[in-house]
């Protein structure tokens, strides 16, 4: 049997408690679904001296739908996001995002901050949650800040968070009118049981005729989950058509940084990031028209 | 070591184990229910899965410690009185395994599909069934076995 290594465990009632504890000893690791933390115990991986649990904290589950944004609790599980009423109206992509990480028993521990904490460069939630201008809410002792997802990442699982902060909440912006969005992942096999070879998340806002904002983020081709300005820069000002989608798609490629490993080579990511883009970019568009309408 | 009460197939256990178990070390060496399994110990094959609160989850992932209080079955609390289960017959009559590996995770599984939706389509079935991977290709035959419950000999 896989085992876990000895530690320190702690189930604080508050998001200060926790902190303090994480503030305390530079070697603790917070603890949310545990499907990325516990892995890498039981492998060695990881060896912190101190667990601490904050499924104990009250406030931080949930799902809401404020006036200009979506609220979202930092311990929300993938799979509540993906079953959110709120979440596949205002904001499907992202609900579609949710029901393609890894598998359904996974996706019900799994929990949003604990994706974005594990800053994965195949996060299946920070491709769209960047897409869609989310932000973290982050708490530490000292108070809390708000972090745009954008920035939220350094490197494989590192983000720029300080040791005692902790995710407490995702907020994503209401869409505006015109506003479509999309996310795509290719794995080896169909659904979500395998991890993302490249995940391709996009954005745009149609008015009239012409994208007047476009996001476009792919995942698992560099460090962290990244924007490529060059597409959006294509996309910005122009109307949608088949050559300027196809443009900005191969823009995207061009930003992408892939690394050869196990699950794929670099030229295919990159030949990958193009068709998806493609495929994002023409879903992104359908959708905004259909808002728009 | 924490002291805990774990309730497990309706009965409440008190326990002292490590901070450091999980549960599916708890149900299979404190417990003595060996009807979970480890396969990867990681959480991707599903052998080890259990229902908490009534939804399957991986026992492997999930820290006993974190369970005091949350209804947990496993395997051994469907039949009653070594009776086997309408879906455990069902199991067996469509011949629903080979190895066997799977079986338990794949019937609570299949057990916590029906209490959610008492006719559920095949596609439901097969979304259901996502993650407990079976590798003797059992698959089609756990699908006739919960459709021939569900909607009679020969399914729907």
């Amino acid at each position: 049997m896989k085992r876990l290594p000895p530690f320190a465990y702690f189930e604080p009632a508050t998001v200060g408690e926790a902190a303090g504890l994480l503030a305390g000893e530079p070697g603790a690791r917070a603890l949310a679904g545990g499907t990325d933390l516990l892995v890498d115990l039981k492998s060695g991986k990881e060896r912190p001296a101190t667990i601490v649990n904050l499924k104990r904290i009250d406030g931080l589950t949930g799902v809401r739908a404020d006036g200009e944004s979506t609220w979202i609790g930092a311990l929300t599980s993938v799979r509540e996001i993906e079953q959110s009423d709120v979440v596949g109206d205002r904001h499907p992509a992202l609900a579609a995002a949710a029901g393609v990480l890894a598998s359904l028993p996974i996706r019900r521990l799994a929990t949003i901050g604990g994706n974005l904490g594990r800053a994965s460069p195949a996060s299946d939630l920070a491709p769209p949650l960047m897409a869609l201008g989310a932000s973290a809410t982050v708490e530490s002792r000292s108070g809390a800040r708000e972090i745009p997802v954008t920035e939220l990442f350094v490197g494989p699982g590192e983000t720029v968070l300080d040791h005692d902060e902790i995710i407490t909440s995702v907020r994503v912006p209401r869409p505006a009118p015109g506003m479509g969005a999309a996310y795509r992942k290719l794995g080896k096999r169909g659904g979500g049981t395998d991890i993302a070879l490249v995940g391709s998340a996009v954005s745009v806002v149609i008015d009239g005729r012409v994208i007047i904002e476009a996001s476009v983020i792919l995942a698992s081709v560099g460090p962290t989950p990244l924007r490529s300005h060059a597409a959006e820069d294509v996309l910005r000002g122009s109307a949608p058509t088949d050559a300027i989608l196809a443009e900005a798609a191969a823009a995207a490629a061009a930003s992408a940084v892939p690394i050869s490993d196990v699950r794929a080579g670099a030229a295919y990511r990159t030949a990958v990031s193009r068709v998806l883009t493609r495929r994002t970019l023409r879903d992104a568009v359908s959708a905004a028209r259909g808002s728009a309408a | 070591m924490i002291s805990l009460t774990l309730t497990v197939n309706g009965a409440d256990r008190e326990l002292v184990v490590g901070a450091n178990a999980t549960l599916l070390e708890v149900l299979r060496e404190d417990l003595l229910l060996t009807g979970a399994k480890e396969g990867c110990g990681e959480g991707e094959c599903g052998a080890c899965v259990v229902l908490v609160d009534g939804r399957a989850v991986p026992s492997c992932l999930m820290l006993a410690a974190d369970l005091a209080g949350r209804p947990v079955e496993t395997i051994e609390g469907i039949a009653s009185d070594g009776v086997l289960d309408a879906m455990q017959e069902a199991f067996v009559e469509a011949g629903a395994f080979q190895c066997g590996y799977c079986t338990p995770a794949t019937i609570l599984v299949a057990e916590a599909l029906l209490r959610a939706h008492p006719r559920p389509g095949v596609d439901e079935a097969k979304d259901a069934l996502d993650g407990v991977l079976c590798r003797c290709g059992a698959q089609p035959k756990v699908l006739r076995a919960i459709a021939s419950l569900m909607y009679g000999e020969g399914g729907a």
